[in-house]
This record gives structure tokens, C-alpha cells and sequence, in this order.
């Protein structure tokens, strides 16, 4: 929209056309608003990158139609849980069928570079104007107030009374706007590395017991996969590919000096997982940063003309895998506000804050809140990601076999194996703690 | 965090860059996203754990203790920005349509 002045102006400008900036996007068009939305990339996903599966509630509240669009989704999630890795043994404990069988499936595996193209081709067919290739690189400001941003093309100037930052971890434009008094730290952040492998559907289904492809694994995968360093793997099935990978803190990973690309390879050599993945093709390898601080981190979500949403903001709960739910929730949520702005006129900060009210009403805010101690959590107490897996897969190990020794002697040996491990006290206040943090009690 | 040895015996010897010809790049011959600001201050820094977390090995030790930064090879992920000890690293994003391009992700 070039006005008199040959100025682009829009109502609105989003910055990042992700999982938050789409969602933001097309609830913002549908208030009957311009959009424009800016990303950096070659096309809408081609930077983004995760594990990783997304979970319907959050697709549906978008499109109530989102199956009947052919969205590209790899498998459903039919079983999940953990897998708890010793050095040569695994412990399984997932769930399938019950609750996980709902209608529709809860969470689908899918692949970002595919899907986030989809999900922003559905914002464009609904107005939105897409300007790929291009970098938001500052605010334009007028009186102290954004007004506009400044992108890394000639003339680049793009104005509107709201914008909404959705420009992924790296929330350099966040913390240009004071949102944030710092660069985000190595203690609450991860990095993630995986390798996407390719294997015939067959084949994928046969090793990992699925009835078809129609089925598929979200796994958690803790113990040996991360060398005793606070994080986790895991593990997504494709239709033909399966999604392998492993998140550490990048405090401890730096100080352990491990390069995260072998630590990955140590994970796919493990004699559990190598024959899962026997035979298959590397399709992709890729890293990216996760902000698991979440509550601790959070920038200010709002100011003077400014929303922030998703990864930017730390809407992220490690614990569960929740991130890109969020992300949605609260691009929405983003969206609807700056509607409610131009209704009334008036931009600041004050009319903003009800994208926050907002979010103090779903999942996002309750959860982060309730989640904020887990990130430290986890680093102080790593032997959830050594002792306790090790422990689980010796414990199950010599309840299920037999050696002809006297159950008593069993027993002993059991609780010798956690005891020389971590005492037994502090084993119990462990418990109490991580029950304390993970569920606020 | 309680300090302890890890046992790296099985920890695997890769070769990045062969894993690395599975992405896609559209390269910025033209100018460098990330730079060392000061040389001087690598050659310095006693730890230079840059050379082990990037997560594409996109930082070389060179002669004389400084380091190189292949920065064709980034991902974009931001690992070096928030952990290089003496924040010596210059980083911003590649210019649009430049960088990794994933097909997958």
C-alpha cells in the first residue's frame, strides 16, 4: 500500500513469517486490517527448524478447516512418552491408544521448512502481504513511538502504528527496543542439533512397531543421549524419514567442550538406537537455538506501537515440548489486539497491554508461571539426566531377571544401585523438588 | 552445576563438513555476517571453546592462536553471540534471501 507521500504504509507489519507471525498475521487481516509481513528468508521456513511435531488445539483455533486445507503433516503422534538411555540399555515408557487416541490426534510430526510455507500461503490467500527475502534491521521511531520498521533493502521503509515482533530467538529487534535489558544468557538457552534421516516408510514402521503410516512416535529420549549434561533427545517419526536429535544448555556444553554434532553421533551410534536407523540417508542436518529460560527470560511482551510473540519473547516450556502451541496462541492473541488498537485509534503501550491480559487468560502465561524455576531446575540437579535413567534401567534390568538369586538379595541389590549412586536422602528430596517445580506445588 | 568427568571414550570423530553438504546455502560472497572484532583478543583467550560449540565447526583455530570464522558454513543459530567468553564476535543476520536455507526443517 504506497500512500501520496510514496510511502509504504500498512495497518500493521509483522516481522518473521513463522508458527507466531502467520497466526498474527491472518487474525489481524481478518479484523480487516493491512497486513504486511516481513521475513528474512528465501520463503516462509527456510529458516526455522525443530524437532518436531505441533499440536492441533492450537492449528484448529487458527483454521477450524485444517485438515480439509491438506496441511503438510507427516505423521500423527499415536505413542509417546520417554525413553530412558543407560550407556547399552533402554528403559521404554510411552503411552499409546486412550487419551492419546483422541479425535482429532492431539500433535502431528512435521518438517518447518514445508509446513511454515503452507502455514503462511494460508495467510496470503486471506490478504496478507508477504515480503520475503528481506531483513528487518531497526524501527523507524517519530516523537520517541514506533512507527515503522527499516529493512535491508533500498528504500526499505515500511510504516504502521503497530508492529509485531515475531523474529524468532535471536531477538535482536527486542532487545534494540529495551524490551530486554540483555542478550539472552547460556544458562537458560540450548542448543539443538539433529540429523532428519531418511528410511522407507516400511521400514520405519517395522523397527518401531507402528501398524502403519498412519502411526507415528514422539519421543522424549533421557539418560545417556546427553553425556550426563542437563538436556534431553529425541526422537520424531516421518512418513519416511525419522527426525533424531539432542538439546543441551549451552553453559554445560561449552564447558564440557563436546561438539554438539558428536554428541549427536554418540546418540546414533548408541546400540539402541543405531539399528533403528541402520541402512537410512542423511537428509538434513541443522542446529538451532531453544529459549528453555521461558518465565525467567521473558522480555516485556508489549510497548509504545510494539507486540512481541513466540521464540522472541522465551514462549517456550522445555519440559513438555510446547513452544510452537504457544507461539500460535499468542500470535493470535498479538493480532487480535492490534485490531482492537485500530478500533480505537490509539497505539500506546497502555491499549497493548491487553495483548498480555490476554495471554494471562490461556495456557502461555499459566504455564511459563508455573514452569519458571525449571529451566534452573534442571541445572542444578543434572542427575535427572544421569542417575536416575541409569538407576531405572539397572532397577527394571534385575527385577526381570532371574540368576537364580533369593528375591531379598534382589531388593538389596536395587536399592545398592541408587544408593551408590546418590544418597538415599538426597534421592527423596530430589523427588520433592522436582515435583515442587514441575508442578508449583 | 556439580562438576564431574565425562567419560568421552565413545564419543565419535565426525567430519562436519561431510554432514554439511546435506544443507542448503544460498552463500553472501559480498560480505561476512559474523567477524572476530579483535584478533588480538582471541589470541588471548585461554579456553577458545568457540572451536568446539558451533554446531557447523565454523570456527578454525589458526597459526599463531587467532581464529577464522567460515561463516558461509552458519546456520544462523546464535550459539557464538551468546557464548563466546570475551564477546568477540561481530553478529547480525545474513542479508535477505542469504544464509542456510532449510528444505526440511
Amino acid at each position: 500500500m504506497v500512500n501520496k507521500n510514496e510511502k509504504l504504509v500498512f495497518d500493521v507489519i509483522v516481522v518473521g513469517a513463522g508458527l507466531a507471525g502467520s497466526a498474527a498475521a491472518v487474525t489481524a487481516a481478518r479484523g480487516g486490517l493491512n497486513v504486511v509481513m516481513v521475513e528474512r528468508g528465501v520463503a516462509p521456513g527456510s529458516k526455522n527448524y525443530f524437532g518436531g511435531a505441533l499440536y492441533t488445539h492450537s492449528l484448529l483455533d487458527i483454521y477450524p478447516d485444517f485438515f480439509d486445507r491438506k496441511p503438510p503433516l507427516e505423521r500423527p503422534v499415536t505413542e509417546t512418552g520417554f525413553w530412558f538411555l543407560s550407556k547399552d540399555g533402554m528403559v521404554r515408557m510411552t503411552v499409546q491408544g486412550g487419551k492419546i487416541n483422541n479425535n482429532p490426534i492431539d500433535a502431528y510430526v512435521a518438517q518447518r521448512a514445508k509446513f511454515d510455507a503452507w502455514w503462511a500461503e494460508q495467510a496470503r490467500k486471506e490478504g496478507v502481504f508477504l515480503i520475503p527475502k528481506t531483513v528487518v534491521v531497526d524501527f523507524i521511531r517519530e516523537n520517541g513511538k514506533v512507527v515503522g520498521v527499516m529493512t535491508d533493502r533500498a528504500q526499505g521503509e515500511i510504516y504502521a502504528p503497530v508492529v509485531i515482533v515475531c523474529e524468532g530467538v535471536n531477538n535482536l529487534l527486542t532487545q534494540k527496543l529495551g524490551l530486554i535489558k540483555h542478550d539472552f544468557k547460556g544458562n537458560a538457552t540450548a542448543l539443538a542439533v539433529k540429523q532428519l534421516i531418511s528410511l522407507p516408510a516400511e521400514t520405519i514402521n517395522t523397527r518401531l512397531g507402528l501398524r502403519s503410516s498412519d502411526e507415528g512416535l514422539a519421543i522424549s529420549v533421557v539418560g545417556d543421549v546427553s553425556m550426563g549434561l542437563p538436556g534431553l533427545g529425541f526422537l520424531y517419526t516421518g512418513k519416511d524419514s525419522l527426525s533424531l536429535g539432542v538439546g543441551v544448555t549451552l553453559d554445560a556444553l561449552s564447558a564440557a567442550q563436546i561438539k554438539p554434532y558428536e554428541l549427536l553421533q554418540r546418540y546414533l551410534n548408541h546400540p539402541m538406537i543405531a539399528p533403528l536407523i541402520a541402512g537410512g540417508q542423511l537428509m538434513e542436518y541443522g542446529a538451532h537455538l531453544i529459549p528453555e529460560g521461558g518465565w525467567s527470560t521473558m522480555p516485556q511482551l508489549y510497548t509504545d506501537g510494539v507486540m512481541v510473540a513466540g521464540d522472541a519473547a522465551s514462549m517456550v516450556n522445555a519440559m513438555h515440548w510446547e513452544g510452537t502451541n504457544m507461539a500460535i496462541t499468542a500470535g493470535k492473541a498479538a493480532g487480535e489486539t492490534a485490531v482492537e488498537a485500530h478500533k480505537k485509534g490509539d497505539f500506546s503501550a497502555n491499549t497493548l497491554s491487553a495483548y498480555r491480559k490476554r495471554l494471562e487468560n490461556t495456557f502461555v502465561l499459566k504455564d511459563l508461571h508455573q514452569y519458571r524455576n525449571m529451566s534452573r531446575f534442571l541445572h542444578n540437579h543434572p542427575e535427572f539426566m544421569d542417575v536416575y535413567p541409569n538407576f531405572l534401567n539397572d532397577a527394571l534390568g534385575m527385577f526381570f531377571t532371574g540368576f537364580g538369586k533369593p528375591k531379598k538379595q534382589l531388593y538389596s541389590d536395587i536399592l545398592k544401585s541408587l544408593t551408590s549412586r546418590r544418597p538415599l536422602l538426597k534421592a527423596v528430596g530430589d523427588m520433592v523438588a522436582f515435583g515442587r517445580t514441575v508442578m508449583g506445588i | 552445576m556439580a562438576t564431574k568427568t565425562i567419560d568421552r571414550s565413545d564419543l565419535p570423530e565426525v567430519y562436519i563438513d561431510d554432514i554439511l553438504m546435506s544443507l542448503k546455502y544460498f552463500a553472501d560472497e559480498h560480505e561476512a555476517h559474523l567477524k572476530i572484532i579483535d584478533p588480538q583478543v582471541c589470541i588471548a583467550c585461554q579456553g577458545k571453546p568457540c572451536l568446539n560449540f558451533c554446531p557447523v565447526g565454523a570456527y578454525k583455530a589458526q597459526e599463531g592462536g587467532t581464529v577464522q570464522i567460515a561463516y558461509q558454513a552458519c546456520v544462523e543459530c546464535g550459539t557464538c553471540r551468546v557464548m563466546c567468553p570475551p564477546k568477540n564476535v561481530f553478529w547480525k543476520l545474513p542479508r535477505g534471501g542469504y544464509g542456510v536455507s532449510y528444505k526440511f526443517g
